[in-house]
């Protein structure tokens, strides 16, 4: 049977070794060709691992390159405002030397590049400015509200992978053409369906009907949040589940034509093995490297559900200072966001890599 | 898939991704046909007082009435040309913008331009849609004219990216090769032979785009950014009735938000009709 004779080029390099294993016995018959293997598979390693510090040194300052522009674009967002900024926030019975005195206050007497250079020096020393009105430190707001908005994300990540990967590996596993078409068409509908009406049927269905869910409220500790954020989390994870498990789905059919899978088919590799290794291992990079991508989505839709369910989250705190016009918060927490989609696409590009090193970093 | 690998049922019904055009443009098309219809037969405008406030889905009142006694029914429907209209132009000015600007960047030689706009681009990609069409409205105030003007701002970005990659490759194609050694201006080169072929990439995602468009000019006026109150629209509308959820009133809530999706789905729909069937054609 020819074709069960694996093609090594092919595979992925964590099922070379064991491959290289079998093989090389027969390959290397004298010695000298054993030695000539041997210095080819150190190049070729010490290539690898020089291409791995490349891409990471490349992925680093890319990242800090956008960073930085992420940065200039929040700072520069005041200047889009039409009216003045001082003059709206302060509203309008005040006196020409009550403005100039809060614009001198504000330092934004000062031209622009002088201004981001004061604003990205207290950027590095936690100091974000502080609020038109409350006049608490943004960087105190950010660190109390940052971490339920954290929690939000972290779970609807957890839910979506926990709906989406049985369900790509089923359907994809799956010879019938009607639950393919079903699963189609069921991603497709609900793609369309908006984040904030798919939380308030939750909140009718489980809040009202069955009553497990509370409508609002929270509480800080741990375990105990879960129960007001189960609710905020699944409902958020709605536009994260057809994305996710059609990206799945279709690097899961790619990798079940390749050689390996047949060949641990036939080796009769066991069960939980083969579906790890040879199925999911294979097609989770480009799953990985969205979901870091999707991370800037489930941000957005968490400032809807911290707003329905009226939990104290980062995005609540974000309304609220648009209703009120409070520049510098709208400005730091645009920034934040923007700063931590930049570092999860980092991170999701590099473990993308690390899981398949046949992905090519664009 | 399958099909071709077993060699069997070779020959189909109907070519790949017909169903869901079609399925898509009849839903997109009744609905765009009852926004023009309804409101200019029904009895009621759409800001006028119906029936009691809170009226369950009757004979009189299909979808029921709103808390000020407005009839559910009417204004859904007078809200279909307000959104879709909205969306349509807040597709369409980042598709072209960032169409043009993305190409440009593709096929210049300038080394320096091209990674400085480059790594703007990428800087503005960065920012959660969402969280800067908030922050934009928030400089530039609440209305439809800012919130069209907040997404071109956002999403250009992600149209130019899009081209850019495209623009590269089609500048090396051998046709615009040939256009060029024709002598042909670069203006000609550039309109009738590059950027068609870099558009039809960004025109397909700005079929995916509408939905995310249509589902964040609904999300803003339900967070009181958008389309202000007395116009009926889908978000605003969801966002009167969603107090009343909780104590039993789902009509005002529920049939706004059905529309919602009802134009999502459709073009869901087409999107992925004309996906497939762009895969069918490539794979022939």
């Amino acid at each position: 049977m020819p074709h069960l004779v694996p093609n090594i080029k092919k595979f992925p390099r964590f099922l070379c070794d064991t491959l290289k294993r079998e093989r090389i016995p027969e390959v290397t018959e004298s010695q000298k060709t054993a030695a000539s293997q041997d210095a080819k598979m150190e190049v070729e390693k010490d290539r690898n691992r020089a291409a791995l510090r490349k891409t990471f040194y490349g992925r680093i300052l890319r990242s800090i390159i956008v960073g930085f522009w992420v940065m200039v674009i929040a700072f520069s967002l005041m200047r889009l405002s039409p009216g003045d900024p001082v003059r709206l926030a302060l509203g309008a019975d005040v006196t020409e030397e009550a403005v100039e005195a809060f614009r001198t206050q504000l330092g934004l007497d000062k031209p622009f590049y002088l201004q981001f250079w004061d604003y990205f020096l207290g950027i590095f020393r936690g100091d974000l400015g502080y609020s038109y009105f409350s006049g608490r430190d943004v960087t105190e707001i950010l660190g109390t509200h940052l971490p339920v908005t954290l929690m939000i994300i972290a779970l609807s990540i957890l839910f979506a992978a926990l709906i989406s990967l049985p369900l790509a590996l089923w359907v994809a596993t799956s010879k019938s053409n009607t639950v393919n078409y079903l699963f189609r068409a069921l991603t497709s509908i609900s793609l369309a369906i908006p984040g904030f009406f798919l939380a308030l049927l939750g909140l009718l269905v489980f809040g009202v009907y069955f009553n497990i869910a509370p409508a609002a409220g929270y509480e800080g500790a741990f375990p105990g949040n879960l129960r007001y954020l189960w609710l905020p989390a699944l409902a958020n994870c709605g536009s994260l589940v057809p994305v996710l498990s059609r990206v799945l789905h279709s690097s899961l059919v790619d990798t079940l034509d390749e050689e390996f899978v047949e060949t641990g088919i036939i080796r009769g590799v066991r069960k939980s093995r083969f579906y790890w290794s040879y199925l999911l291992r294979p097609s989770l990079a480009p799953t990985v490297v969205l979901l870091s991508y999707m991370v800037g989505v489930m941000i957005g839709g968490t400032v809807i559900m911290e707003t329905i369910f009226s939990l104290p989250g980062i995005g609540r705190e974000l309304i609220t200072a648009v209703d009120g016009r409070d520049y510098p918060v709208v400005q730091s927490i645009a920034m934040i966001f923007g700063l931590i989609v930049v570092f999860f696409s980092f991170i999701g590009d590099l473990t993308g890599y690390l899981l398949d090193r046949r992905v090519t970093l664009s | 898939m399958s099909i071709a690998i077993e060699g069997k049922k070779e020959k189909k019904f109907l070519k790949e991704g017909t169903f869901g055009i079609y399925t898509g443009f009849f839903m997109l098309g009744s609905l765009v046909l009852a926004g023009a219809i309804i409101p200019w037969i029904s009895k009621y405008g759409p800001d006028e007082l119906a029936s009691m406030p809170l009226a369950p889905p009757s004979r009189a009142n299909f979808f029921g009435t709103d808390v000020l006694g407005r009839d559910v029914f009417v204004r859904v429907f007078d809200a279909v040309f307000i959104d879709l209209g909205t969306a349509i132009i807040g597709v369409a000015i980042p598709l072209v913008v960032g169409t043009i600007i993305g190409t440009l960047l593709g096929i210049s030689q300038n080394k320096r331009v091209n990674s400085v706009v480059g790594s703007v681009i990428d800087g503005i990609n960065a920012f959660p849609f969402l969280v800067f069409v908030i922050a934009l409205i928030a400089f530039i105030g609440p209305g439809v004219g800012s919130i069209v003007l907040a997404i071109s701002l956002v999403n250009w970005a992600r149209y130019a990216r899009i081209a850019r990659t495209r623009a590269v490759v089609v500048n090396k194609q051998g046709y615009v090769e040939a256009a060029r050694t024709l002598g042909f201006s670069k203006k000609r080169i550039l309109f009738k032979h590059i950027i068609p072929n870099v558009s039809s990439e960004t025109r397909a995602y700005a079929l995916s785009d509408f939905i995310i468009v249509i589902i964040a000019i609904a999300a803003l006026s339900f967070l009181g950014l958008g389309i202000k109150p007395p116009q009926a629209e889908w978000g605003g509308m969801i966002r009167d009735g969603k107090d009343l959820l909780t104590v039993g009133f789902w009509w005002p809530t529920v049939f706004p938000g059905i529309a919602l999706c009802w134009a999502g789905i459709a073009v869901a729909f087409i999107s992925e009709g004309l996906t497939r069937r762009m895969r069918e054609v490539g794979t022939r």
